[in-house]
């Protein structure tokens, strides 16, 4: 029962580990610095990021014969714009308190260079629906690398997963700050993101020896 | 004053790269050689200086609330900046592309080692970012606009001049081979704005704190002067 | 890509077309979307004030508004009075009533509630005039609390909040939002550890001096017992934000002082 043919597989598997967006491509390292100090941010942004292109690239593919070669970089950029802009204004007449927490992403997602990117790399040669794996497959790469490091960061960070305290409190010294453990402040910070992708870049390369550069 | 305030400011305590962590993706692509940066740097100085005063004025005239006063007393309460985005953007990616044609006609050097970079700029995120900076902090006037415009850009050159520098010399030393080319530069980029952020100490200790205790005294003392008179 | 699209009068066309297209549809979206999103904020400022006030769903360490339904009305029950308060040029030169400024034609005629405060802080800028909007309601326990709306400037963007004061000017409740802070850092003022951080916490000297509040660093006060020092715990890593959030009390709040010390007469 295979719905999707092996080289449509492999355009979702692949951006996951070997051609991640992060840390292979250099793409939307913005946004994965500014917003992964906390995991629940983490995974809005991977989800914001997935439905847009998803939905961009379909669209630019849709497009991708009519577009002035010229002008190609605005029509991207305008079409991710009004997309990221519809969205936000239907959450805000239907959904107040869903683009409150998504308000803050807006900006970032338009500017986010994984979307122009992909358009430019993929969707502007490629068929709707591979455009759409595509789109869906990078999406959650990029995605996956976001998630982590929120993980590490607000772990280490505020002792708390998506606003839990799993570690115990810091104030009354329970769990495991009784014994001596504190938070580690600096990594809430942003160059500390910039460190942990090195070494998340460290650890997928020594596992895999074929993308270690010269 | 102001501009020289604003202009050291937005090169090291608000830089782009450091502060804000805005034009990330270009800054790590493109530094692996000094003169690549140095081209791309040039380019990102002369597009912002040239696109975050065109979108002041934008800005100014046509999105913010009541901007379009000029045109009539009828139009002052349209408020258009639900379009900012699509407007700045707009006019970003249109005068990178007209820049890319002039230069192109009129100075093929130039074009030769800044054109193929200007594409790219299209999509750095510290353009889009000047612009809206310069928006959500309200800079007042034109001039101090550009000033902040130019002064980001320096910001940037900086920032992926040094980080390029640091790449070229790390080639000859002896790091892990994984960790080697991206995975280093990212680590050095982290410890690099650790170093930057000592800047912002500078800001937040002096200045700021001594112009803010002034502006509470402007505001508080005299009708407070007044109560006690009465009493 | 074949020829056609190369040539300069398509990509004319085409660039008016999609200027046409994506302009219709924002602003077609923009026009009919507005009065639900106008809806929307209106109640949001409801549920802010209503926060401050202390009347909220607040479950366990979470903050959390009352429900969206219920906001006009609880609105109306407890704020019992807007005033609103005109300042020019270092005095307080006019105070109205809620009705008195709906009745006013020239600078009122709409809800007290919906005063923007930031156009009012350009007009205190440019013309030194400034409209202090000031909520007056009573709180679970019955006290009389008086709600002011503050604004600043944050990291990133505008942050913003409304402060509840008794006649002493001492804190009884906050709520503090923003447009853009970084989520995990100055986005946290929007927490409950923050906002709660400031109840009790005293405006004036005993002389009666505006001293504001702090955001300090340096957590010699973890747990925020001591009330009686003009400072509040930041958080760490988001410096400029709290700056900000000291900052906007010590501006906007500070304006509202002689309406409270005419009050203790």
């Amino acid at each position: 029962m295979a719905i999707l043919s092996k080289k449509d597989t492999k355009l979702i598997t692949d951006p996951f580990l070997d051609n991640n967006p992060i840390t292979i491509q250099v793409l939307g390292i913005c946004s994965a610095l500014a917003i992964t100090a906390e995991l629940k941010a983490s995974i809005v942004m991977s989800i914001s990021v997935l439905f847009v292109l998803g939905v961009g690239n379909v669209v630019i593919s849709l497009m991708r014969n009519i577009i002035p070669s010229k002008i190609r970089i605005i029509v991207q950029l305008v079409v991710v714009a009004a997309l990221v802009i519809i969205v936000d204004q239907v959450l805000k007449a239907y959904a107040y308190e869903l683009s409150k927490t998504l308000s803050v992403f807006v900006g970032l997602i338009i500017t986010n260079c994984i979307i122009m990117g992909r358009f430019e790399a993929f969707a502007l040669g490629n068929g709707p629906w591979r455009s759409f794996l595509d789109g869906i497959g990078n999406a959650a790469g990029y995605g996956f690398i976001l998630i982590l490091v929120g993980f590490v960061r607000e772990l280490f960070g505020s002792g708390t997963l998506l606003g839990f305290p799993v570690l115990g409190d810091p104030i009354e010294k329970s769990g495991l700050y009784s014994i001596g453990y504190e938070n580690n402040g600096f990594m809430l910070l942003s160059p500390m993101a910039l460190i942990v992708v090195g070494i998340i870049i460290w650890v997928q390369r020594s596992r895999n020896a074929s993308l270690i550069e010269d | 004053m102001e501009h020289i305030e604003l202009f050291f400011k937005s090169i090291f305590i608000d830089n782009m790269v450091f502060a804000t962590f805005l034009g990330m993706c270009s800054y790590l692509a493109v530094s692996k050689k000094v003169t690549t940066a140095v081209g791309l740097g040039a380019a990102v100085i002369f597009v912002l200086a040239i696109t975050v005063p065109l979108n002041w004025m934008l800005d100014q005239y046509i999105l913010q609330p009541g901007a379009l006063k000029w045109l009539g007393a009828e139009y002052a309460s349209y408020d258009l900046s639900f379009l900012s985005f699509i407007m700045f953007i707009a006019t970003i990616a249109t005068m990178v592309q007209l820049v890319e044609i002039v230069v192109e006609k009129f100075s093929p050097g130039l074009y030769n080692s800044l054109g193929i970079f200007l594409p790219l700029i299209a999509v750095n995120c510290a353009i889009l970012g000047g612009s809206l900076f310069m928006q959500s902090r309200e800079i007042p006037s034109l001039g101090l606009a550009t000033t902040y415009g130019v002064g980001s850009g320096i910001g940037w050159f900086l920032a992926i001049l040094a980080i390029a520098a640091i790449r070229e010399k790390i080639r000859y030393s002896s790091i892990p081979a994984p960790l080697r080319g991206l995975g280093i530069t990212f680590i050095v980029t982290g410890l690099m704005a650790i170093g930057f952020m000592s800047f912002g100490g500078m800001l937040t200790g002096g200045d700021e704190e001594k112009k803010a205790k002034e502006d509470v005294l402007s505001v508080t003392e005299q009708p407070l002067g007044n109560l006690t008179t009465n009493d | 890509m074949d020829n056609k699209t190369d040539k300069n009068l398509y990509t004319i066309l085409f660039a008016v077309g999609m200027v046409v297209v994506v302009g219709g549809i924002l602003a077609f979206l923009s026009t009919s979307l507005s009065p639900a999103i106008t809806a929307n904020e209106k109640i949001e400022k409801q549920q802010n004030i209503l926060y401050a006030l202390g009347i909220n769903n607040n479950d366990g360490t979470s903050a959390i508004f009352i429900g969206a339904k219920e906001a006009p009305d609880a609105f109306k029950e407890n704020v019992t009075e807007q005033i609103v308060l005109t300042y020019k040029d270092g005095e307080i030169v006019q105070t109205q009533t809620r009705q008195e400024f709906l009745d006013d034609k020239e600078n009122g005629g709409f809800e007290p509630y919906l005063i923007d405060v930031k156009k009012q802080q350009t007009s205190q800028k440019e013309k030194g005039v400034r409209q202090l909007p000031l909520f007056v309601g009573k709180n679970k326990e019955g006290k009389t609390l008086y709600v002011a709306p503050i604004r600043g400037k944050g990291l990133w963007d505008a942050i913003w909040g409304y402060v509840a004061v008794d006649e002493d000017m001492v804190v009884q409740g906050t709520y503090f939002d923003h447009k853009g802070e970084t989520p995990g850092l100055g986005a946290n003022i929007k927490q409950r550890y923050f906002m709660d951080d400031f109840y009790g916490e005293k405006l004036l000297t005993d002389a009666g001096v505006f001293k504001g509040i702090t955001v300090a660093k340096g957590n010699a006060d973890p747990k925020n017992e001591r009330k009686d020092d003009y400072k509040v715990d930041a958080i760490a890593g988001a410096t400029i934000t709290g700056d900000g959030v000291t900052a906007m009390i010590k501006k906007d709040l500070g304006l509202y002082v002689p309406y409270f010390q005419n009050l203790k007469k």
